[in-house]
């Protein structure tokens, strides 16, 4: 076994008895660990700039104050769904090929060894294989990055969805 | 700073119709491109678009360049599916084998990608060849059982190329509904210009019967 295959796991290990962060930039960064597009936040569009000359462009066609508004804000916030869409299609979560496709069942050796410096029972050993393979288990369901991506970039569906409604239904009736 | 760009155009009252629609593309159309797409196909495809609508106003071409960056997901999603494919292959080929070390994957994964594209080197192909063998399978077989494994995420797939072709309905109900209404607003403009002509006309004529 490799120097670095077997430090990898060594690091693995000990990350396993992490508590989490402890210090307050710490705390401030993994706070945002479940923030990923941003779109179920109420947007502001009407102190835009953007916004502004939207209205007044689509007012010179004849709609109504109230309808120039609600469609310039249907437009801006199609296009704040499709860039997040973009974004997440383009930045899936990575894949971690050490996890992918270490051998768990050759690794038990190190854990063997790691775990006999704290003095460890044979069970410690099996619980810590079987929560690799569980964790194995679960990267190789989420598959490459095309796999990743498109899972991915299917959760958006329904901000897409009700963007373009909310738009068309802006538009026809203005 | 493209929307530096749109509000500057926005704000340009004097402009023409015409000169509105065209100044909104860099704002509404500006591509977000991978890095192996062409921006000219993009613009062709939004400029064929565009060229089949009489006059567009900038609404219209707003939605117009929603519509092509709907058909430009579409395409998106297809070539995902065949790569999608390609992933289950190289994961099943991986798998089937028994000599093959971790770090070989992704190796494999890009053996098969030239192989399949027919861009492999040789010994790229004895790699896929001897990996085929060792699983004791044809490239259909594979083909057929990988589309098994990656059946989930193909209908994911098949729901997003299904989203776009909802929102192109969208785009192109609101977009007659635009072009319904400027016709609606001429046609009445006609009308109120022909009942005031024919007013006009009267009231002379009941002027003139009037002195005598």
């Amino acid at each position: 076994m490799t120097i670095n295959h077997r430090r990898n796991l060594t690091n693995r290990c000990n990350a396993l008895k992490s508590t989490g962060p402890r210090s307050t930039a710490g705390k401030r960064a993994s706070s945002q660990n479940s923030r990923k597009h941003g779109l179920n936040s109420a947007p502001d569009f009407e102190s835009s700039l953007e916004y502004k000359a939207l209205v007044v462009l689509i007012a010179e066609e004849g709609f109504s104050g109230f309808a120039c508004a609600d469609i310039a804000a249907g437009i801006l916030n199609y296009r704040r769904v499709m860039d997040a869409y973009f974004d997440t299609y383009t930045s899936p979560e990575p894949c971690d090929e050490f996890l992918r496709d270490v051998s768990v069942k050759g690794s038990i050796p190190i854990f063997r060894e790691m775990l006999s410096e704290s003095g460890s029972k044979p069970q410690d050993v099996r619980d810590m294989a079987a929560l690799f393979t569980s964790m194995q288990r679960q990267e190789r369901r989420k598959g490459g990055p095309v796999s990743r991506r498109t899972a991915d970039t299917h959760k958006l569906i329904r901000y897409q969805r009700n963007a373009i409604a909310r738009l068309s239904r802006a538009v026809r009736q203005g | 700073m493209l929307y530096t760009i749109h509000f500057s155009i926005g704000v340009d009252v004097v402009m023409t119709v015409k000169d509105k629609s065209k100044s909104l593309l860099p704002f509404l159309s500006s591509p977000k491109l991978l890095p192996n797409e062409s921006e000219a196909e993009f613009q062709a495809g939004l400029q064929s678009l565009l060229s089949e609508l009489d006059n567009p106003s900038p609404l219209t071409v707003a939605l117009v360049s929603q519509l092509n960056e709907c058909l430009w997901w579409i395409k998106r999603h297809t070539v995902d599916k065949e790569l999608l494919l390609h992933e289950a292959m190289a994961r099943l080929l991986s798998k089937a084998g028994s000599n093959w070390m971790p770090s070989a994957n992704s190796k494999l994964s890009v053996a098969l990608e030239h192989y399949l594209e027919g861009s492999e080197h040789k010994d790229e192909a004895v790699l896929i060849e001897q990996a085929l063998t060792e699983a004791n399978l044809t490239l259909s077989d594979l083909r057929v059982r990988a589309f098994k494994d990656a059946a989930r995420h193909i209908k994911m797939v098949d729901d997003l190329i299904h989203r776009q072709h909802q929102t192109i309905r969208h785009l192109q109900r609101s977009i007659d509904s635009i072009d319904y209404k400027s016709r609606l607003i001429k046609r009445m403009d006609l009308e109120l210009a022909a009942l005031e002509s024919k007013q006009s006309v009267k009231g002379a004529l009941t002027l003139d019967d009037k002195p005598s």
